[in-house]
């Protein structure tokens, strides 16, 4: 074996090109989502997801069926296409809203999509089966053997990206697809037939994401309804991000580079317990050096001026000053604040834990209306902060509970800042991408691990966080009265969403908001003005960071214990950016009616966790299509609604009802 | 009212890699004038403008507002030291309503700590209450009640650069940056926008530099009147100066001869 070392890190041929065949899928994978980016503006978080509906449908062909390899993968080629194509056309009346609210939408996708790989028409009924490989040709490399399936990715993946480039460059389509991607209006008026063009754009992503799906499935024992999951999507995204969502060439390269990378670190880590560990903290760094480098060029982008519509379409109408309207308003969060604390006592003691999380997730809800709605900073990285106040909690156990819960906000405030910086030169897109890796980081390298030695020094490097499955998390005590009971923590949880709430009021009505808003959406004439923007910018972060930290102290007391392997993962993150948006992007009951909504009726309902997640993402995707203004507006016009008929029962006093 | 403040450029240039937008610009603008600055398209007004107030780093050149040199400061700084600017593209706060909108200036200028405003304190309650009071009467002034609570994308664009220079009257300035106050509003409100602009100079005291292509407009407002070319100082002088001016004439007038009979007429009823 070719084995040689470079700097300490011993590498071999075998290595690098399994690196790189790995490479290649992330590389596939980043080209449509390039390919999205630049001919819609969309970042299609369901793209991955369509393959692997493809690849399900690919195995039923196959193997229950019995139909041949060619014809089978012709069907599921074509049906990827019409996949594609039919998603472009449920999401496009969301093309001219904010881009946050289609990227939500694309998770919500997502979930629809998985929903139909598990349907019995497209799942075959054994899915435990090896994935069809036409070919059985193998590569030795010194000891190593690169397996058939492994020959075919490193065949077709080249062939593939090539065709894609000779598409764009020379077909006519191709041209109008580049001049969509520079300036979609001047493209209209030159005679491009937009939408046909955005359609077939999105076929073509499916056509990719169904190959992707098709050369990644054989070999893998995992259930293939995972097959592309949200690490696979960063590091395509990460490859996307290297290209600033423009160059194909260079994502494609990117792709590469990083599957080699993380190959190479697994190699020289193999004996190490933590590798995945490593690998997702160099991940979350390539992420930050490649902004880092780019922060020039991102900004000289053109497509940087659309920053702001980004989140525009911010806060849902607001109530006119009319006292019966007030009174109404009063009366109906008086209504729902009896039901919540009323609720913890008229259903069974583990079903009111359940409810102390709904009031949890309100209070993050809130923290993403302040970053997400009033500042427009999209995160996909919130529970990164929520995790930072559990570990304060974890840490302090011997604190006065409410101190406890400022410090850790305070603690979540300043992390919050820092992974805030890079949104001082950069947003939309860019620093979605980074909060991801930042939430990846927190579950996968710092959670799990209470001690890491930092790779290539020996320095030690201790969050001093007790061992995750051993630990066990005491409830606090609230003025000398004990919260172990759940249906005392579930008023405790209440408690603090008030507080919270008020909080949060206060800074809608008082200036704050006002001041945020105005950075989001003119930031140079805020500026001209005399408004402070960096301050005003980072504020944003500290303060949402502050009541994600206060969350976090919650729900590790909620908890009693870490499991970072399922909580404080981006699934959690991107469910509350999804409550934000539900809730009406800026609206502050509406955050809060949307937490009810997605975390709240699954649990109190009952239902299996799967049927909570479809359920949600069915739900998320029809309110963003249907109810653009989110349940705030709703919440709203229901008041308006009120407020009008109490008047007339009011005009006419002869009305049945006193 | 506040002092008007003097405002002295010193060879300033930008330079956008080989195209010199601005290149060696010196000015002197003494304290509560009106300058009209006019030129052709491209002429490197707004860059200019952009240098003056920040939004740019000059290649090359100092900023002096009074005897303060602004190399390095921030829009937002320059902001707080009394130099408030408009925009051409006048978009303000698309998600903002007009009272608010004004209130954010008032906030840049009357900060109230974070803690104070969160824990309710009464010195924060007070201003709140203060700055409310400031803007109200501002409102009231601009006749703009109707379109208090109205957000400022829904307005015309006429309404949105009126809103525009009610937040500037509030921001109390000293050194007044206009940048084409009439672009993309009929004529007969633009006629209308003169009044209003003396008003505003009147009540503020402030210096006006006044970027427009309204020539009429300009010279019956300005007290001196700045001709741009290719980055450069075409001409200089009081408007009948300018008026006279042929390198004025060749570079911009010229172009148009009804405006400059227009021009004559308006400043002499003036």
């Amino acid at each position: 074996m070719h084995t040689f070392a470079v700097a300490g890190i011993e590498l071999d041929t075998f290595t690098v090109v399994q690196g790189a065949i790995q490479g290649l899928l992330y590389g596939l994978l980043a080209l449509g989502l390039v390919l999205l980016y630049r001919t819609t503006r969309v970042v299609n978080f369901a793209h991955g997801q369509l393959g692997v509906v493809i690849a399900v449908f690919m195995l039923k062909l196959t193997d229950e069926l019995e139909i041949p390899y060619l014809p089978s993968l012709l069907v599921c080629l074509a049906f990827a296409a019409g996949l594609g194509a039919l998603s472009e056309m449920t999401l496009r009346r969301l093309f001219k809203r904010p881009r946050v609210l289609v990227m939500v939408a694309t998770i919500g996708l997502a979930e629809v999509l998985y929903l139909l790989s598990l349907l019995r028409i497209f799942s075959p009924k054994q899915t435990n089966v090896p994935f069809p490989v036409p070919i059985d040709w193998e590569i030795h490399i010194g000891d190593g053997i690169i397996p058939p399936e492994s020959v075919l990715t490193l065949i077709v993946a080249p062939l593939v990206a090539i065709g894609l480039a000779a598409f764009l460059r020379f077909s006519p389509w191709g041209l109008a697809m580049r001049g969509m991607a520079e300036n979609t209006d001047s493209a209209r008026l030159s005679g491009v037939w937009v939408k046909r063009m955005s359609t077939l754009a999105w076929a073509i992503a499916g056509l990719l994401s169904a190959i992707t799906a098709i050369l990644y499935s054989p070999g893998r024992t995992s259930t293939l309804s995972e097959a592309l999951p949200p690490g696979v999507l960063l590091r395509a995204l990460a490859a996307a991000l290297i290209a600033s969502m423009t160059s194909y060439t260079i994502a494609f390269a990117a792709g590469i580079a990083i599957g080699i990378i993380e190959q190479i670190a697994t190699f020289n880590l193999v004996t190490d317990l933590h590798s995945t560990a490593y690998i997702t903290l160099c991940l979350f760094l390539l992420i930050l050096l490649a902004l880092a480098v780019q922060v020039g060029r991102l900004r000289r982008d053109p497509r940087t001026e659309e920053r702001s519509s980004w989140v525009l379409g911010g806060e849902s109408g607001r109530a006119r000053a009319d006292a019966t309207r007030r009174w109404v308003g009063r009366g109906g969060v008086t209504i729902a604040l009896l039901l919540g604390a009323g609720l913890p006592f008229m259903v069974s003691e583990g079903r009111s834990l359940t409810l102390s999380f709904v009031f949890i997730y309100a209070v993050i809800a809130l923290s993403m209306v302040v970053l997400t709605g009033w500042a427009g900073q999209v995160s996909l990285g919130q529970f990164g902060l929520v995790a930072v106040g559990a570990i304060v909690a974890a840490r302090l156990p011997d604190m006065s509970t409410i101190l406890l819960l400022v410090v850790a906000g305070l603690i979540s405030s300043v992390v919050a800042v820092v992974v805030g910086l890079p949104a001082l030169r950069i947003r939309g897109v860019y620093l979605a991408v980074t909060t991801l890796g930042f939430a990846l980081f927190m579950q996968v390298t710092v959670l799990p691990n209470p001690c890491w030695t930092l790779p290539f020094t020996d320095t030690d490097v201790c969050t001093g966080l007790p061992d995750q499955f051993s630990t066990y998390l005491d409830r606090p005590d609230l003025f000398g009265m004990s919260l172990t009971n759940t249906r005392d923590f579930a008023l405790f949880a209440l408690g603090v969403l008030i507080v919270v709430l008020l909080i949060v009021r206060t800074w809608r009505d008082r200036g704050i908001a006002r001041r945020l808003i105005a950075v989001r959406d003119n930031e140079t004439a805020a500026a001209a003005m005399g408004t402070p923007v960096v301050r005003t910018k980072l504020l944003a972060f500290a303060l949402s960071g502050f009541l994600a930290g206060v969350a976090g102290a919650c729900f590790a007391f909620a908890q009693q214990r870490f499991s970072a392997g399922e909580n404080f993962g981006p699934k959690e993150s991107i469910l509350v950016l999804s409550m934000a948006v539900v809730g009406g992007l800026g609206s502050v009951p509406g955050a809060v009616l949307a937490a009810v909504y997605l975390v709240g009726l699954p649990f109190l309902l009952g239902s299996t966790g799967t049927v909570q997640f479809i359920t949600s993402g069915f739900g998320v995707l029809a309110f963003l299509l249907y109810l653009p203004g989110g349940l705030g507006a709703v919440a709203c016009h229901t008041g308006d609604l009120v407020a009008k008929l109490i008047q007339r029962t009011r005009a006419e006093p002869t009305g049945a009802d006193a | 009212m506040t002092t008007a403040a003097k405002l002295t450029l010193d060879d300033v240039a930008v330079w956008f890699g080989g195209v010199h937008a601005v290149d060696g610009v010196s000015l002197v603008i003494e304290p509560g004038e009106i300058v009209g600055l006019i030129g052709p398209n491209g002429s490197g007004k707004t860059t200019l403008l952009d240098a003056i107030s920040g939004q740019r780093r000059p290649t090359r050149g100092t900023v002096t507002l009074d005897d303060e040199a602004m190399t390095g400061l921030l829009p937002e700084a320059r902001a707080k030291r009394g130099m408030v600017r408009s925009f051409q593209d006048c978009r303000l706060y698309p998600e903002l309503t007009v009272e608010e909108t004004l209130l954010v200036s008032e906030d840049a200028r009357r900060r109230v700590g974070l803690l104070s405003t969160t824990l309710h304190a009464p010195w924060a309650r007070r201003s709140e209450r203060a700055k409310r009071a400031a803007v109200g009467e501002v409102i009231e002034a601009f006749g703009l009640e109707r379109f208090r609570h109205h957000r400022t994308q829904e307005l015309s664009t006429g309404t949105r650069r009126v809103v525009d220079l009610a937040a500037i009257v509030l921001a109390e300035p000293r050194l007044l940056l206009l940048d084409e106050p009439t672009a993309g509003i009929a004529q007969r409100e633009a006629e209308a926008f003169a009044p209003l602009l003396r008003n505003i100079h009147e009540v503020t005291g402030a210096t006006i530099v006044l970027v427009e292509h309204d020539v009429p407009l300009v010279f019956s407002l300005a007290s001196q009147v700045i001709v741009m070319e290719t980055g450069r100082v075409a001409s200089a002088g009081t408007p009948d100066v300018v008026r006279a001016d042929p390198a004025a004439v060749a570079a911009y007038l010229g172009a148009s001869p009804e405006a400059l009979a227009r021009s004559g007429r308006l400043s002499s009823a003036d």
